[in-house]
Formats: C-alpha cells, sequence, structure tokens
C-alpha cells in the first residue's frame, strides 16, 4: 500500500508551493490514475512519489515503511518518464536485454526468457529485432515500460505515458497499464491529461493548483463535481479557487473502497510477492562491463561518429606532419676550437642563431601542435559523453545503475580511444619527421595528456546543464592550453607559476621534450625558449594528477541528481 | 535519510577533494624535484674564489653551472680541456673543465648548457665527475 500524509513540496524560488497537503492512500493491485490541468502537479506528485523532487512536509509509506528512511529498492520501483530511455540505435531486444543486464544478477539465458515474457507482456514480440529509432509513438511507450518490467517491480510509476499517441495506441497503452495491474501486489500509477476511459481505472486523483481536489473511485467524478461528462471536470475546477476545492474535499472524502477484506488482501499480496526471489542488482564491475558492451555497439552504429573519429585519427597528425615532412633538419654546430678570427666566430655565432631560431622553433612547434591537437580529441571524446545522454543516464541510476559502474564504463571506453589516438600521434609523426629520443618516454605525455583532456571534459560534461554549455567549456579550457603552456610566448615569471600547474599542454610539452635531451634539438629548444622545461617524472605525475582529477570531478558530476 | 535519486555532493566533499590533490600535487614535486637533482648536496662553486686561488680549493667538489664556449685543448691520455661560460651579463664568468676521457662518448657542442660535478684536482683545474644536460 502507498500512503502520502500532508505530503507538502516547496521549491525557494516561489511562495506558492508545488504540491500541499496531499494525503492519500492507494492499495496493492490496484490501476489509478492522476490527472488535472496543465501545471497543477500530476508530475511533480509521482515524482515525489519516486523520490526525484525530495517532499518538504509529510510522509510516505510504500508497504508500510517510511521512505525517507528507507529508500524504495531499485527492483521494487518502476518509472516510465515522459521521455524514451529505449536508444535508437539498438533492437527492441537489445534495448530490453541491457536494461535487464545492467538491473538483474540473472544468467544469460534466464535473461534472454524474461525478455521474451516482457516483450509477450506487452505486445512487442514481432519488433524484437526492430531498431527502437523507427518504432512509433506507443510502440516507443511499450518499449519505455517493457524496460521497466524487466525487474516485475511492484510500484509502477508511468508519467504521461498515453499523452500525443492516437486515441487506438491510447487506448492500448491504457489496457496494458491496467492488464499490469491485476498482477498481485502491484500498484500502477498514470499520470495523464487525457479523461477517456475512465472506466479502465480503480481510482482517479484529480488535483488542482497542487491540491488534493478528488481521489476516489471514477464512477463517484460526475456527482462530486456535478458534471454530466467527463470532459466538464476541468473547467468546472477552474471555476472555482483550488483551496477551496481542497477544503471540500478534506471534509468530505469520498470511500476508496478500503473495506477490511481488500486491505487484508492488499498484506497477502504483498507477503505473496516478498516470498518471490527479489531480483539482485549486478556487481559494480558486471554494470561496468555491460555499460562497456554497450557502448562500444553504440559507437560503431553510429556511422557518422565513427567516420569523424577516424577523420581526426588520421588527419590530425598528418597536418602536424607537413611541417616537416622531409624530416627534422640537420643541426650544424660551431666551431669549438677558440683560433678562428673573430669575424669567423661572429659569422658563426650570427648563423648559428638564425638556425637555432629557425629549427627551435620548429621543434618546440611540432611538439605543442601535437600536444594541442590530442588535447582537441581528447576534449572530442567526451565533451558531450555525459550530458548528452544524461535523461537517460538519471533513470538509469534511479533503476539501481552505479554511478561508479557508470565512470567505469566509460573510462575504459574513452581509454580504448585515448590509446589510438596518442600511440598513432606518436608513432606517425615520429616516422616522418625522424623525431629521434626514446619512444615509451614520447607516447606516456601525449597518452597521459589526451587521457587528461578526456576527463577534465567528461567532468565538465558531467557538470554541464546542456550540450552547449559543455562544448563550450570543453573548448575554453584546449583553448587555453597553447597560451598558458608558455609553449609560444614565455608568460611573466609569477604568472607562469600560478598558471602551468594547472596547463595540461605545458607537462606533456615538457615531458615530450625532455626525450630529446641527448640531442641538439633539444638545446635549440632551450635556446628560443624562455619557459623553464620541467622534468619527465614530475610531467608525467602532474598529468596523471589531472586525469585523476577530471576522473573524480567525473565520478561527482554523475553521482549528483539532475532531472530536469 | 536523501532518497536515492535527488543525491547531492556535500561542500565537504569539495574542500577534501581540492586538499587532496594540492597535496598529492606537492608531494609529487617535492619527491620528484629531490630525486631530480642529483647535485642538491653538493656546494656551488664561486667563480671568483676559484679565479683568486685555485690551489686553495684542491681536492675539494662543487657544481657548476653553464655554456659550453671552446675547446682548449686535447689528450688521449688526460682528456678534453673546455672552457664554461658560468654566470650572465656582468657576472659572466669563463671557468676551465677537465672532461676525463672516460666522457670520450659524449657530443659536446659549442653553446650547450649543462650542470656538471667537478673536483679541483692537483694541478688545479675543474675535473669533470659528472655531467648532465640542463
Amino acid at each position: 500500500m502507498l500512503s502520502l500524509e500532508s505530503v507538502e513540496l516547496s521549491v525557494p524560488s516561489t511562495d506558492i508551493p508545488l504540491l500541499s497537503g496531499i494525503t492519500l492512500s492507494l492499495p496493492a493491485s490496484h490501476f489509478g490514475a492522476i490527472v488535472g490541468p496543465s501545471g497543477c502537479g500530476k508530475s511533480t506528485l509521482l515524482k515525489t512519489i519516486a523520490g526525484i523532487l525530495p517532499h518538504t512536509g509529510g510522509t510516505i509509506h510504500w508497504q508500510g515503511r517510511n521512505l525517507d528512511e528507507e529508500d524504495l529498492a531499485p527492483h521494487e520501483l518502476g518509472y516510465v518518464p515522459q521521455f524514451t530511455c529505449a536508444q535508437p540505435r539498438l533492437t527492441v531486444g537489445e534495448n530490453l536485454r541491457y536494461a535487464a543486464r545492467l538491473r538483474r544478477s540473472d544468467p544469460l539465458t534466464a535473461i534472454q526468457s524474461l525478455v521474451e515474457k516482457v516483450e509477450e507482456e506487452t505486445g512487442l514480440t514481432d519488433l524484437d529485432g526492430r531498431r527502437a529509432g523507427v518504432l512509433s509513438g506507443g510502440q516507443l511507450r511499450r518499449l519505455g515500460l517493457a524496460m521497466e518490467l524487466t525487474t516485475n517491480p511492484s510500484l509502477l510509476l508511468a508519467d504521461e505515458v498515453t499523452s500525443g499517441l492516437d486515441p487506438k495506441s491510447e487506448e492500448e497503452i491504457t489496457a496494458l497499464l491496467a492488464r499490469l495491474a491485476r498482477e498481485p501486489g502491484r500498484l500502477v500509477l498514470l499520470v495523464t491529461h487525457s479523461l477517456r476511459f475512465l472506466e479502465q481505472y480503480d481510482s482517479v486523483t484529480v488535483l488542482a493548483g497542487g491540491k488534493l481536489a478528488y481521489a476516489a473511485h471514477p464512477g463517484g467524478l460526475g456527482s462530486y463535481f456535478n458534471v454530466s461528462s467527463p470532459e466538464e471536470i476541468y473547467p468546472a475546477l477552474a471555476e472555482r479557487d483550488t483551496s477551496a476545492w481542497a477544503e471540500e474535499w478534506n471534509t468530505s472524502p469520498a470511500e476508496l473502497g478500503f473495506a477490511i477484506e481488500a486491505v487484508v488482501e492488499d498484506l497477502a499480496d504483498e507477503s505473496r510477492r516478498k516470498d518471490q526471489l527479489e531480483p539482485s542488482t549486478p556487481g559494480l564491475m558486471a554494470q561496468a562491463a555491460i555499460w562497456f558492451s554497450r557502448r562500444l555497439k553504440l559507437f560503431w552504429r553510429d556511422r557518422t561518429q565513427v567516420f569523424l573519429q577516424l577523420a581526426l585519427l588520421l588527419v590530425f597528425p598528418l597536418v602536424v606532419t607537413l611541417f616537416a615532412y622531409q624530416g627534422l633538419p640537420g643541426v650544424r654546430n660551431m666551431t669549438l676550437s677558440p683560433d678562428a678570427d673573430v669575424v669567423q666566430q661572429l659569422r658563426e655565432t650570427l648563423a648559428f642563431t638564425v638556425q637555432s631560431s629557425r629549427v627551435g622553433t620548429l621543434v618546440s612547434g611540432l611538439a605543442m601542435f601535437q600536444v594541442i591537437l590530442l588535447a582537441l580529441m581528447g576534449s572530442n571524446n567526451s565533451s558531450r559523453e555525459v550530458v548528452g545522454e544524461r535523461a537517460v543516464l538519471e533513470k538509469e541510476k534511479l533503476a539501481g545503475l552505479r554511478p561508479g559502474a557508470v565512470l567505469a564504463g566509460m573510462t575504459a571506453f574513452l581509454g580504448l580511444m585515448v590509446m589510438v589516438q596518442s600511440a598513432w600521434m606518436t608513432l606517425f609523426v615520429r616516422a616522418v619527421c625522424q623525431f629521434p629520443g626514446d619512444l615509451l618516454g614520447q607516447f606516456l605525455p601525449f597518452c597521459l595528456l589526451t587521457a587528461a583532456m578526456t576527463s577534465l571534459c567528461l567532468a565538465i560534461s558531467s557538470w554541464s546543464s546542456t550540450s552547449e554549455q559543455a562544448s563550450l567549456g570543453s573548448l575554453y579550457l584546449v583553448g587555453f592550453q597553447l597560451p598558458l603552456s608558455g609553449a609560444i610566448l614565455a608568460l611573466p615569471e609569477f604568472l607562469g607559476w600560478i598558471t602551468r600547474p594547472a596547463i595540461s599542454a605545458y607537462w606533456a610539452w615538457s615531458g615530450y621534450l625532455q626525450t630529446l635531451k641527448d640531442t641538439r634539438f633539444y638545446d635549440l629548444v632551450r635556446t628560443i625558449s624562455e619557459t623553464p622545461l620541467a622534468g619527465s617524472e614530475i610531467s608525467l605525475w602532474i598529468l596523471v594528477l589531472h586525469f585523476g582529477f577530471g576522473l573524480f570531478l567525473t565520478y561527482l558530476g554523475i553521482r549528483r541528481s539532475d532531472w530536469r | 535519510m536523501v532518497r536515492r535519486a535527488h543525491r547531492q555532493t556535500s561542500p565537504l566533499l569539495w574542500l577534501i577533494l581540492g586538499a587532496v590533490f594540492l597535496a598529492l600535487g606537492g608531494l609529487g614535486i617535492l619527491v620528484f624535484q629531490k630525486d631530480g637533482d642529483p647535485y642538491r648536496t653538493v656546494e656551488k662553486l664561486r667563480a671568483e674564489d676559484y679565479l683568486e686561488n685555485a690551489n686553495s680549493l684542491r681536492g675539494n667538489t662543487y657544481q657548476i653551472e653553464g655554456v659550453i664556449a671552446h675547446a682548449l685543448g686535447s689528450s688521449p691520455e688526460k682528456g678534453r680541456l673546455f672552457s664554461l661560460r658560468t654566470g650572465q651579463g656582468d657576472r659572466e664568468c669563463p671557468l676551465p673543465i677537465l672532461v676525463p676521457p672516460g666522457y670520450r662518448d659524449l657530443n659536446l657542442q659549442k653553446g650547450q648548457r649543462y650542470r656538471v660535478k667537478v673536483r679541483v684536482n692537483d694541478a688545479g683545474l675543474l675535473e669533470v665527475e659528472e655531467m648532465t644536460k640542463s
């Protein structure tokens, strides 16, 4: 049984509460509708029951326990939001299998049987192999419901799942929900604007201005609101102040049919459900592996994304090598003997200075060019990774997906991209430009730089409200790397000390140039650059810290609640 | 207890996060800088002292940093003698360093900057014990 006692919901931005004095009890094996005009608080009430919005007053009990003290377990709650949670590039069957695998630690054969059962229950069997992206509105709503049914929830909350559908689809979905509510111990609540098919519901809750105006059998609506047809209810509500309706309902609530037999039956249903084996949520690494496998599949199915990544992978190193496609130039050294005459020494020094400027700038520039392009790739890898899927992520977290598992899955997926991007950049540029120095020593700062930028942009993505905001934030992060690294123009010394710790590009550039230390190129770079070069170990350490910092911020960003 | 669906991050966690990363950064720099400076326990040579009376410094070990200026001489038995330009501006001063034959593979070129650990030998010359590019 679901019991709400004087539930209030206020937000700081307005004095008027979104919900006020909602007192309501709904039994199990029950199909209830929450109706009311736009903005009356229907979806808000549903989200408050689900725990998405924190109520500021009153209590909510489910099966006798206070949800503020013991929240609904992921498998107990099915919440179908207004938006679709299905991945358009996956088939109906794949969407259901991934939903089930992320929520239940059953063997694959059991998952397959469960998916087949759910498909049959929701009429999706014939659509198993069809991509979700081509489904009709009604079929998508069924899929959303089916995904929730994979945990066999005892409380199923559906938010406007019949809105925008043609009358036939609306009737089918309503009938489906009514059937699902016949399951012993299950309560189904549907938020809807529609007043059609009222006969399907066991109860109707009418809200007006965030207050309860009616909560009883649909048969009593006509007499209570003194109307001849359901369509007249909303105009009737508008004729009086919402407080007047709430007051009237509070003084004369109609019976919801809670006879002692119904309550006993309700308790028996709940007890029967508890006797059934409750599904256990998979462990963190299992969820991470499933998330990773789904992400990889989604990536391969997005041809545009694959093409873009390949294009960047090939074009960026190619652009770098344009500046030294014949290899790095040889270095002409000055005579060491002091015997040469002064004019000859001056000529030699002048020639060497010109050479230092040309070759030193080229080597330093090629190193920094690679760094900046890898930083751009890192930003491109992750700047939309979280924010673009935020709604689905919140939904999946509610269904039991751990933030740590999402982060581990993302790290594995993006880690693959980072390895490929940095390895190819290092190898290709080294081979074409004939860079000397230790190969591993050159790969490591580039790999860590790409990983650091990927994780920092992932953090920006996880804390942004929109994709545009995340892209802009990531772009600024990459854009500031070049000027603040000091590789092109040396910063004033005190400013350099302040900014350099936070600039990944500086450490990668330094780390890379350190691998040339035994060559003349290093001397020439030192001749032209006033910016001090950091040692290899410190550079790698700071890049590891940047990477770790990004990951930690991302974890907090994924973990926080961000329902919109 | 906060319900699962509207979990937020406590400001204390932010403070801890910031402090932990700053500490790790500082610790790393401290450790690597210490390990990265092999001459940290070696005294720096004051060029004026050396030029004034090199013989009084015989047997001592110092560190110097400078740019290779010229090759002054070479002998298969004794090694190569270079002048190293140390200091900057008015304090610029050339010092002679003797690179023993053991460093034959080292490609020393004019204009290269080195940090050198030297011992003042019996002839009063600065004999290289270790040298690394800086």
